[in-house]
C-alpha cells in the first residue's frame, strides 16, 4: 500500500490551472524529487497534500485514507511535515522554541507538555546541525540556518512524510552538499520524503525518485538518472541551462552566494 | 503641588480603565489583525451584567467581575467562531463593516432588554476613599487600577507561560505556518477572541462602578483603546499598559492646564496621537513589522 497516493489532482486559479490531473504515488522509504519549469505547480501541489489549498478535483489518500480538504493542522498531526520554499520561523522565538512548536502541537498521539517539547526539539536540533544555535533568535539566522530551522521544525512533529519546498535554493555549493547530509540522515531515520527542487545535483544526488511536472501535469515520472536524460526533459524544461550545468563547473563557487537573500 | 499630585494620581486612576479597556483590543488586532469596532459593545455588556447582578442580588461589583469575563468569553468565542472567522482573511474594511454591525446589534439588544435609562452600580464604599493629607484617592478608582494590572500581568502570563499562548503567538505570527505544525487555527481565533471578550468584559464590570451606563456608552470606549494601542504600540502587553497610563494621564493634565477645561480632554489626547503618529509610528514601545 502506498503512503501517500495522489490521483488526478487538479486545481484552478481564476483561468490558470495550476494543477490540472496530476497522479504520483509515494512509497515508504521513498525520496521522491518534483522537478518542473517555474509556474509548473510544485508549491501548488504541496500546498494541496498539505491542506493550505483545497484542490478543486481529485483525491490525495495518505494511508488509504482520503485527506483532500482536511483542516491543515488535522493533515501535519496524520504525520505530514512541511517547510515552506521562503522560510517562514516564528520571529519572536529563538531556534530552540521555534523547533518545539512542531513537538507541542504537531503529534499525532495527543499533545506533548511544554519540557517534553523542548527535549525532543533538542535532539532534532542537533540532527539539522543547529546545536550551537539553539539559544539564537531565528531573526539572527543565516538563510542555510534559517532553511535547516524549517525543517528541524518539521522534524519536531515526527512525521512520516516530509514535504520539502526547495530547501536548496539560494544556498552555494558547499552548503548545498551539508543539506544534502542532512536530507539522507533524515531518510535513514525513516522518514519518506518529497522534496521540490530546482539543484539538479539535489536529484541525482539523494532522490530514488523524480517526477517532472508541467503546466499542471505529471511529464515524465522514474528513477533520476533516467527522467533527467529523458530528451523531452531536456529541451522542453531545463533546457539550456541544464545542459550548462552538464559541463564541468570553470571556477569554484564563491562563498557569498547563498546569503544572497538574508 | 498637592494639586498637581492629585491630578497625576487621577491621570493614572484613568489610565487603569483605559488599560483594561484596551488588552482585548490590542490582543485581538494584534493576533487576528481585526480592529473590533464591536469591542466597547462588549465592555458595555459586561458593565449590564455586573449591574444586573448588583441590582437583583447584591453582588459586590468586583466579585462579579469574573462572572462577566467567563459570559463575555462565550459571546466572543462564539461570534468569532460563528461569525468573523468567514471574514477573516477578507480586507480590512469587511471586518470594519462587520464588526460594525455587530456593534449596531449589540446596542440595540441592549437597549431591548435593558431600556436606555442611565443605570449605575452604587455599593456602600463607593464615595470613599484614602485621605493622604491634601490627596484623595478613591477607592473603587484605586480598585479599578490593581484590577487593570492583574489583567495585565495574566494576559502577559498566558501569552508567554502557557500552550495556548504560544500557539496564539505563532497564529498571529504566521498564521499558516502556524497550521503546519499542528495548531487547529479557528480553534485558537475564537480562543483569541473569546479572551479579547473576555478582558473586555472585566474593563465594562469596573466602568460600571465609577460611570453611569447607557446602551451605547461603549462607542466612546472603542476609540479610546484604539487611540491607547496606537500610542503604545501593538504586539507587546507592556505597550499597552504604558499607552494606557500615558492617554490617561495627558487627558487628565491637559484639562486642568491653566485656560483648558474637561472639553479639551479628548482633543489634547488626540492631538498628542497624531504628534506619536509622525513622529513614531509604531508606539512607545511597538514592535517594528
Amino acid at each position: 500500500m502506498s503512503l501517500l497516493a495522489v490521483r488526478d489532482l487538479s486545481k484552478r486559479f481564476g483561468g490558470v490551472k495550476a494543477l490540472a490531473g496530476v497522479t504520483f504515488t509515494v512509497e515508504p522509504g521513498q525520496v521522491l524529487g518534483i522537478i518542473g519549469p517555474n509556474g509548473a505547480g510544485k508549491t501548488t501541489l504541496l500546498n494541496c497534500i498539505s491542506g493550505l489549498t483545497r484542490p478543486d478535483a481529485g483525491d490525495i489518500r495518505w494511508d488509504d485514507r482520503s485527506i483532500s480538504g482536511m483542516p491543515a493542522y488535522r493533515i501535519a498531526r496524520l504525520g505530514i511535515g512541511r517547510t515552506f520554499q521562503i522560510v517562514r520561523p516564528f520571529p519572536s522565538m529563538t531556534v530552540r522554541e521555534n523547533t518545539a512548536m512542531g513537538g507541542l502541537f504537531g503529534r499525532p498521539d495527543g499533545r506533548l507538555q511544554p519540557a517534553a517539547a523542548l527535549k525532543a526539539a533538542d535532539e532534532v536540533i542537533d540532527l539539522v546541525g543547529l546545536g550551537e544555535k539553539r539559544h539564537h533568535a531565528v531573526l539572527r539566522l543565516t538563510v542555510p540556518d534559517r532553511k535547516r530551522l524549517e525543517v528541524a521544525r518539521a522534524l519536531a512533529m515526527h512525521p512520516r512524510l516530509l514535504l520539502l519546498d526547495e530547501v536548496m535554493a539560494g544556498l552555494n555549493q558547499v552548503e548545498v552538499e551539508q543539506a544534502l547530509t542532512m536530507v539522507r540522515r533524515v531518510q535513514e531515520g525513516g522518514v519518506t520524503i518529497v522534496l521540490i527542487e530546482h539543484v539538479m545535483s539535489v536529484i541525482v544526488g539523494v532522490c530514488t525518485h523524480a517526477l517532472v511536472l508541467n503546466f499542471g501535469r505529471t511529464l515524465i515520472e522514474g528513477p533520476p538518472a533516467e527522467v533527467l536524460n529523458d530528451p523531452r526533459v531536456i529541451e522542453a524544461y531545463l533546457g539550456e541551462r541544464y545542459a550548462r550545468r552538464q559541463q564541468p563547473p570553470p571556477a569554484p563557487p564563491s562563498k557569498g552566494d547563498g546569503n544572497a537573500q538574508a | 503641588m498637592s494639586q498637581f499630585t492629585q491630578q497625576v494620581i487621577l491621570g493614572l486612576l484613568l489610565g487603569g480603565v483605559y488599560v483594561a479597556v484596551a488588552l482585548g483590543f490590542s490582543l485581538v488586532w494584534g493576533i487576528l489583525n481585526i480592529v473590533n469596532l464591536a469591542h466597547g459593545a462588549l465592555v458595555i455588556v459586561g458593565s449590564y451584567i455586573t449591574w444586573d447582578l448588583f441590582t437583583r442580588w447584591h453582588i459586590d461589583p468586583f466579585l462579579s467581575l469574573p462572572i462577566d469575563a467567563l459570559v463575555l468569553f462565550v459571546i466572543g468565542y462564539a461570534l468569532q467562531r460563528g461569525v468573523i472567522n468567514r471574514v477573516i482573511r477578507a480586507p480590512l474594511l469587511f471586518t470594519f463593516l462587520l464588526t460594525f454591525g455587530i456593534n449596531l446589534i449589540i446596542v440595540s439588544l441592549l437597549l431591548l432588554i435593558f431600556t436606555a435609562d442611565f443605570r449605575s452600580v452604587t455599593p456602600s464604599y463607593s464615595g470613599n476613599g484614602l485621605h493622604l493629607g491634601s490627596v484623595t484617592i478613591p477607592y473603587i478608582r484605586f480598585g479599578g487600577l490593581v484590577v487593570a494590572f492583574l489583567l495585565a500581568g495574566a494576559l502577559w502570563a498566558i501569552l508567554n507561560r502557557t500552550r495556548i499562548g504560544a500557539a496564539i503567538l505563532a497564529v498571529g505570527a504566521d498564521r499558516d505556518a502556524a497550521q503546519l505544525v499542528g495548531i487547529d487555527l479557528r480553534h485558537m481565533y475564537a480562543l483569541t477572541f473569546g479572551i479579547g471578550a473576555a478582558f473586555a468584559g472585566v474593563a465594562g464590570g469596573i466602568i460600571s462602578t465609577f460611570q453611569s451606563i447607557t446602551p451605547t456608552a461603549g462607542d466612546p470606549y472603542t476609540l479610546q483603546a484604539f487611540a491607547v494601542v496606537i500610542l503604545g504600540g501593538l504586539g507587546r502587553v507592556s505597550a499597552t499598559v504604558l499607552g494606557g497610563l500615558t492617554f490617561g494621564l495627558i487627558e487628565i493634565l491637559g484639562q486642568s492646564a491653566p485656560g483648558l477645561g474637561s472639553g479639551y480632554a479628548n482633543a489634547i489626547a488626540f492631538v498628542v496621537l497624531v504628534i506619536v503618529l509622525v513622529v513614531r509610528p509604531r508606539g512607545l514601545l511597538g514592535r517594528l513589522a
